[in-house]
């Protein structure tokens, strides 16, 4: 840390004290708050501004999802990890559908990388304007509606069809069975939403989600899967941000709710781009690009006009 | 006419006794049809046994890793924490030491020098003695120690939860196997109940211990199910006469009369469908009868259930010296 910055504010919520006394010592050069009690820690979160929440899950009074989505709601400038010894999956779909986490790490935690993630996360809290949650504005509504499209990855007829009877009638819904044609749409029309299943018949659309998110982070997705396996849904918040998490068979409401959310967000941060860094995960490695996204579509993904996008764009 | 008359009596006769043959056959084959259903179901209730031991191994790798990942979390983040410390503690000893090789290099003889050296000295020492990193150090570390007994009892609980070692008549401690299948079910426990022990001086029994294990965590499992909104769970062992006995209570829902005497039926699960196979209460019977143990159940609708085990102290064992 350099001495123009002030010091980080992270507050640490576990119920085991000797995690919260290693967590204490390793951020020693930090202003470190912690506490064994979730209530307290949302006065705590809120009193002391803090920059970054890091939770544990699993916790006797309240689980750590909840005391995220409430710090969410009480302090939405703050950025939220999950730190848990447990890949249970309702807690990995909680932490992206209520918590709305940056990251998930698995205890036991690297050091050093926990202290990029905190570190990252608080100057992104600092530095980054907050977009609320709400859907697109009645007035504002017919206008998203006309230049707004959603992209569905799906090659499952049946949920195509489910999807097309919930969301046609309210937007623009593109429906495409494989990445080279998702691009295509990409290229064509200006698109806030992906829903996408986590891969298809001919293999997997993770790959895809989470480089289209490391690219052009405003684009919210929504992944809407069978294939449900904690692992994935980690990965997907880590390495995609990934929006909202669903499990099929999928339902009207909480469909239509996802979405609706979805492209409120995706229009918020088109009149204020800057606010899609929170969202942000750095490019993988080429050594984990699969060689089928690595060539020419990566370039396309790369290249994909801001004018399309909808937005000027940010890097 | 005679003739006519012994031919048809013969011929009745005859057919009689191939009825009679073949009702005998039939009545036969009926038999060995049901000694084969018998011995299909004895297997089947083998197999049934062996997969739900599997699946009480999967939750006990679940909870026992879950367990595990919180110790070795800050144990492994202190370690490497107290090497920063420690490193950064030695730059202020370096620099102490410096200053003594400064002392005892200089001419102590002119005055000016000397007190310019007791000035750096004192500031350096007051540093040293004053670094909080020593002390912290020593709390991360006696953190540390509690961490890794912590994880080597679950170790020995795995251990002895699993018995890899043996799979046959064992002597036991029943108290062991009540430790052991406590930790496997801390995991599902731990966030909303509170366990009371009173664990009591027992004689050993003989026993398969994976066995009685998997009917320990399975009614430790039922009376967590039972008190989905906290609760306290109880965990008593005592020695009653020629028996010892282990009763598990919970002060949960209980259960309703009319369910009662169906619990330790096969298949019956109050359960919606595809959670619970049915089948945890009418295995943990089926071992407690195989030990030649017994089992009771009280339960008060709304206050809570109570199962208790029992099983034969051998009384061989008891004369001989310990």
């Amino acid at each position: 840390m350099t001495m123009s910055e002030p010091q980080i504010r992270v507050l640490f919520i576990d119920d085991e004290a000797r995690i919260l006394r290693a967590l204490k010592a390793l951020f020693r050069d930090c202003e470190v708050y912690a506490t064994v009690d979730p209530a307290e820690a949302i006065r705590l979160a809120r009193v002391h501004d803090v920059d970054v929440v890091v939770c544990d899950q699993r916790m006797p009074k309240m689980q750590g999802v909840e005391v995220l989505r409430e710090i969410r709601l009480a302090h939405p400038r703050c950025m939220r990890v999950l730190l848990t010894g447990y890949a249970d999956l309702n807690a990995v779909l909680g932490s992206v559908n209520e918590g709305e986490v940056f990251r998930y790490v698995s205890k036991p935690w690297d050091n050093n990388e926990l202290r990029g993630i905190v570190r990252l996360a608080a100057k992104i809290s600092r530095d980054t304007p907050v977009v609320l949650d709400k859907p697109v504005e009645e007035r504002d509504r017919e206008q998203a509606r006309r230049q707004v499209g959603i992209l569905v990855i799906e090659d499952n007829a049946e949920t195509q069809q489910r999807m097309r009877e919930i969301l046609q009638p309210h937007y623009q819904v593109r429906f495409v069975t494989s990445p080279e044609r998702a691009l295509q749409v990409l290229e064509q029309h200006e698109t806030g939403v992906i829903i996408s299943e986590t891969a298809g018949q001919h293999g997997d659309f993770t790959a895809l989600i989470k480089t289209l998110k490391q690219y052009h982070p405003h684009i919210a997705t929504v992944v809407v899967t069978d294939r449900a396996n904690a692992q994935v849904a980690i990965d997907l918040i880590n390495e995609g941000q990934v929006f909202r998490l669903l499990l099929k068979p999928v339902r009207m409401g909480s469909c239509r709710l996802s979405v609706d959310a979805a492209v409120g967000r995706y229009w918020q941060l088109k009149q204020n781009p800057q606010a899609a860094r929170r969202y942000f995960v750095a490019p993988s490695p080429d050594a984990l690009i699969p060689t089928w996204l690595a060539g020419s579509l990566l370039q396309r993904i790369r290249l994909l006009p801001s004018r399309l996008l909808g937005i000027a764009r940010a890097h | 006419m005679l003739e006519i008359i012994l031919g048809t009596a013969c011929l009745i006769l005859a057919g009689v006794a191939v009825v009679a043959h073949l009702s005998a056959k039939r009545a036969r084959t009926r038999v060995i049809e049901l000694s084969a259903d018998l011995e299909k179901m004895q297997s089947t209730q083998s197999q049934v046994i062996h997969t739900t031991k599997l699946a009480s191994l999967g939750q006990m790798i679940a909870g026992v890793a879950h367990e595990m990942n919180t110790p070795i979390g800050f144990v492994k983040s202190n370690v490497e924490v107290v090497r920063e410390l420690m490193n950064e503690h030695r730059v202020l000893v370096g620099k102490c030491v410096q200053g003594f090789d400064m002392m005892l290099a200089a001419d102590l003889a002119r005055p000016e020098s000397a007190a310019a050296i007791r000035r750096t000295l004192s500031k350096v020492r007051n540093a040293l003695a004053n670094d909080a990193r020593l002390p912290d150090a020593d709390e991360l570390l006696k953190d540390s120690v509690d961490g890794l007994v912590q994880i080597a009892n679950l170790v020995k609980n795995l251990k002895g939860f699993a018995r890899v070692d043996s799979d046959g008549m064992d002597l036991l401690d029943l108290n062991e196997c009540v430790e052991s299948a406590l930790t496997i079910a801390a995991h599902q426990l731990r966030d909303r109940i509170d366990v009371v022990k009173e664990l009591g001086n027992l004689p050993k029994i003989h026993g398969i211990a994976s066995q009685i294990n998997q009917v320990l965590l399975n009614l430790i499992t039922n009376a967590g199910q039972a008190m989905e909104d906290g609760g306290k769970l109880s965990l008593i062992s005592r020695r009653a006469g020629d028996m010892v006995e282990v009763e598990v209570s919970d002060t949960g829902k209980g259960i309703p009369d009319k369910i009662l005497p169906k619990i330790f039926d096969p298949f019956f699960t109050t359960k919606p469908v595809g959670e619970g196979t049915g089948l945890g209460l009418s295995i943990v019977h089926k071992i407690v009868q195989g030990h030649g143990g017994t089992i009771k159940v009280r339960t008060t609708p709304e206050k809570g259930s109570s199962f208790t085990i029992s099983f034969p102290v051998d009384h061989a064992l008891l004369k001989q010296p310990a």
